[in-house]
């Protein structure tokens, strides 16, 4: 998610009201592949959001252990084909533990997406308020927030999330508290600074200068003027920080400093299943699989939003002759 | 005996597995006295051994090591006044002459020990070896530079509490007397009946006072043992070790010493030694490892391929996982509570969590099911295989908690099926069916070795785990259960807090005995005594199951170690 990706998808001044909400869903209805992607994730929400009644129908929960469902004297390998795939059980058990496996896979989701879309709250609202102080703010401002945002930049996600996780006390809760590192240390930065240089772009419009001359304030001017014209880029961001927030908790949980035992996410699934992947493969695949859906899914809806939203590029995809570049 | 530190405990382990660590074994003790006796009864001389290992060889010097019974790679270069029997199974949990002619004659009350030298004995250089060589040894291991052994002998020999070893003090231990050049002499401050088991460390190989170079001595220790040190790299990550032409079979009935080559490669990940001794190609086919088990997902892939199968060799150290109460802290200071506890253990859970029956066996002992030890079966909390959660909760209901309890259990995140999270939570599952919620606090892993060991700190319920230097009684009850060690400020490992008189009177008197049979009984008796305080829950011990190169014969594994024994295997 590089500036110069988003630049791109700048749309300049032309902010959408009514209509142009109404043209984006035209735009995007025109493209199956995000209306395939968006109804995957929405089908992953539901999934997340009625996983204890799925898994009553299933007549399982995530965490009961079934010794009988393992052979012992082979290390624990589920017994039964394919990882012990039945009807009592869809998608088999853990090895060694008996848990069921469809009930930890959608019992995970609820951890992998509330994670992950907690912390794009995060990101949101921290980026698009700074960025916006800054290119509203007086030079001091700006400078001071500007160079907070690029240290954030710089900083490498994944260590300060490690060393992080690693000292909060482990009463804190564990969801909570991974959203919020993540939210607090990655993206929100780069989003910032996205919503600076749009905001400085803006703050020249003949409407702003307008609403300026007929003494508005600066927070009104932010609320009523500017933001509608950062929509878009924003929207787009967040499309793009989604997937990648998912991996991110996937990779926290993976090292073994996100949720804790006995809670599901995806990511802990494969820290505990990655061993696995001979002897009963279908462990280590479930939750590979649910991420990789999930991680295409959004970034495919993410591209359909960004399109939508830039009849530029939109136009460009389909005649072949975009111009290069753009403002920034 | 006392307890050595917390680092050293864990060193031991480590080393215990590093020493043991050589490997594995065909299919199972049993097996293999009759594979040993039969189909290899002219194993072949010569060939390169390579040993594939994850820690290194580090602190190559006597002095420095800490082993049980010597060590596995250790044993190979140094020999001691006594070492660990080299057979299969039980008879490998003896303890059995090395350098000396005997395991050691103690005086009436087992305070005075003498050892006599065999003849002939001679270093890599030719040089005789003499007892002041092995009074040399002992005393270099009392100097600060190069610490990291066992603390019994500063412990237990006269006057050896404050020494600084030879290099500040060159008058030497007084507690250590050599008569004559075949014979030595150990003064003890109190009855050890165990000496010969701690004759059997490293710290009792004999060093030349002339080609002693202090800290560097670690780079080429001079070889008593059947191989020489042609080079260590890295401390130890690459050690290679020749034929020693002075080393004789005649004086050694313990090391086979079949291959002319060892190479020993450290600093490999678990999975690469497994991957890379089931594919046995090149030189791994004449390949062992000394440090690394067969994980549970390993063994599921292995015990599906016959081929492989009957290259896994399995062992019993031991060792026991433990569930450890603090009665300081409630509700833990009820024994109603502990027991209802005792009882809900669902331990088929817990094996599985282990790596199931093949990599753990369900304890219901604090002691190691194992006759050294003194093994005496006891269960005075029967919950059967998957517990008894109605029984539970009907002792729960007399100690007041007849609608529910909320307890913590404070285990460690380290990934080792012992102490770690996977354990925590079938724990977790199974008390829920006795109505008892239990919240997991996971520690890092050096913060919760902290805590766990500290008196102050100490959390009311939690995981541990506890293997002794050497296969008895003694260092396996006492750190633990003797209140007399129990440590105010410092690694404590007496969890429950015991300090009761006929506890403490019982363990002294078994010390007194030079009887190891009859010491072995009263240690059982004592553990079951222990167990009825119901101040830890047995949850299991770890079996090794370890893979080896096809070429590799002479497979021997004792149950002192629980590992194929480096100094009998034979390459082809």
């Amino acid at each position: 998610m590089s500036e110069a990706v988003l630049a791109v998808e700048t749309p300049g001044a032309d902010a959408p009201g009514v209509s142009g909400a109404r043209q984006f869903w035209r735009r995007l209805r025109t493209r199956r592949a995000a209306l395939v992607a968006a109804s995957v994730v929405a089908l992953l929400v539901l999934v997340a959001l009625t996983a204890p009644l799925l898994t009553a129908l299933e007549g399982q929960d995530p965490t009961t252990y079934h010794p009988s469902l393992v052979d012992s004297a082979r290390g624990g390998v589920p017994v039964g084909s394919f990882g012990g795939i039945g009807a009592d059980h869809w998608l088999g058990v853990e090895p060694q533990t008996g848990r069921d496996l469809f009930a930890r896979l959608v019992y995970g989701a609820r951890v992998s997406l509330g994670v992950a879309l907690a912390a794009t709250v995060v990101q949101l609202v921290l980026g698009v308020a700074v960025g916006l102080a800054a290119g509203l703010g007086n030079r001091w401002v700006d400078q001071l927030l500007t160079r907070v945002a690029d240290i954030f930049v710089a900083m490498p996600l994944m260590i300060v999330a490690l060393a992080l996780l690693a000292v909060v006390p482990t009463s804190f809760p564990r969801p909570v508290l991974v959203a919020l590192v993540v939210g607090l240390v990655s993206g929100w930065a780069t989003l910032a600074k996205l919503v600076r240089a749009q905001t400085l772009t803006l703050k020249e419009a003949d409407y702003v200068a307008a609403a300026r001359l007929s003494g508005w304030g600066t927070l009104r001017i932010a609320r009523r003027e500017l933001l509608p014209g950062l929509a878009a880029p924003v929207i787009t961001f967040a499309a793009i920080l989604v997937p990648t927030n998912i991996s991110v908790e996937a990779a926290l949980s993976f090292l073994g400093v996100g949720v804790r035992p006995p809670t599901p996410s995806w990511g802990q699934m494969l820290t505990s299943a990655n061993v696995w992947y001979q002897a009963a493969p279908q462990y280590l695949l479930l939750p590979a699989g649910a991420l990789f859906v999930t991680v295409l899914a959004l970034t495919v809806l993410g591209d359909g939003v960004r399109t939508a939203l830039d009849p530029r590029a939109a136009s460009r995809l389909r005649v072949g002759t975009g111009r290069k570049g753009g403002r920034s | 005996m006392r307890q050595p530190s917390v680092i050293a405990r864990r060193v031991a382990a480590a080393s215990v597995s590093l020493v043991v660590a050589a490997g594995a074994a065909a299919c199972g003790p049993e097996d293999n006295d009759a594979k040993a006796a039969g189909n290899d009864s002219t194993p072949h001389k010569g060939g390169t051994l390579t040993v594939l290992n994850s820690n290194p060889q580090q602190d190559f010097d006597p002095a420095r090591l800490y082993t049980s019974g010597g060590g596995n790679i250790p044993s190979l270069v140094f020999r001691t006044l006594t070492t660990r029997n080299r057979e299969n199974g039980e008879a490998g949990a003896q303890v059995v002459p090395d350098l000396a002619t005997d395991t050691g004659r103690p005086n009436k009350d087992a305070t005075v020990w003498t050892f006599t030298l065999k003849e002939g004995l001679k270093y890599e250089d030719g040089t005789e070896i003499t007892s002041a060589d092995v009074k040399y040894g002992i005393e270099r291991s009392f100097a600060p530079e190069l610490s990291g052994g066992a603390p019994y002998l500063r412990d237990w020999l006269v006057g050896a509490a404050g020494y600084q070893g030879p290099y500040k003090d060159k008058k030497g231990l007084s507690a250590i007397e050599t008569p004559d050049a075949r014979t030595i002499v150990f003064h003890l401050n109190k009855p050890e009946g165990e000496f010969p088991y701690l004759a059997t460390q490293t710290q009792f190989t004999p060093v030349p006072k002339a080609k002693d170079t202090g800290t560097k001595y670690e780079q080429h220790p001079v070889s008593s043992g059947p191989y020489k040190v042609v080079s260590n790299e890295n401390d130890g990550e690459r050690l290679v070790l020749e034929r020693n032409p002075h080393w004789s079979a005649a004086t050694d009935a313990e090391r086979k010493a079949y291959p002319d080559r060892i190479d020993v490669r450290s600093g490999l990940d678990s999975s690469v030694i497994n991957q890379r001794l089931s594919a046995s190609q090149g030189a791994d086919a004449a390949a062992v490892t000394t440090d690394t088990n067969l994980g549970p997902a390993e063994l599921a892939k292995v015990s599906g391929d016959k081929e492989l199968a009957a290259r896994v060799g399995t062992g019993h150290f031991g060792y026991t996982n433990y569930i450890a109460f603090n009665p300081k802290v409630k509700p833990f200071d009820d024994p109603k509570v502990r027991q209802a506890i005792s009882y809900a253990l669902d331990r088929s859970s817990v094996v599985n969590a282990a790596g199931g029956s093949a990599l753990a066996e369900p304890a219901t002992t604090f002691l190691p099911d194992q006759k050294s030890f003194g093994h005496t079966p006891y269960d005075h909390f029967p919950g059967g295989a998957s517990g008894d959660p109605a029984k539970a909760r009907e002792l729960l209901k007399e100690a007041g908690h007849g609608d529910g309890l909320t307890v913590t259990l404070t285990h460690s995140n380290a990934k080792d099926f012992e102490t770690s999270p996977e354990i925590a939570t079938a724990i977790q599952d199974a008390l829920k069916k006795a109505g008892i919620t239990v919240r997991l606090q996971g520690l890092e892993d050096n913060d919760y070795s902290d805590k766990i060991h500290n008196v102050k700190t100490e959390p009311g319920f939690f995981l541990a785990h506890w293997g002794a230097d050497w296969p008895s009684g003694g260092p396996f009850l006492a750190p633990i259960f003797d209140g007399r060690q129990i440590v105010k400020d410092g690694a404590n490992f007496n969890n429950g807090l015991l300090d009761d008189a006929s506890v403490n009177a019982e363990i002294d008197a078994i010390n007194k005995l030079t009887d190891l049979d009859a010491a072995a009984k009263r240690w059982g008796a004592l553990d079951s005594k222990i167990g009825e305080k119901a101040l830890t829950v047995p949850l299991f011990h770890p079996v090794y199951k370890r893979l080896y190169g096809k070429d590799v014969k002479n497979v021997v594994i004792s149950d002192w170690t629980g590992v194929l024994d480096v100094s009998q295997v034979a390459v082809k």
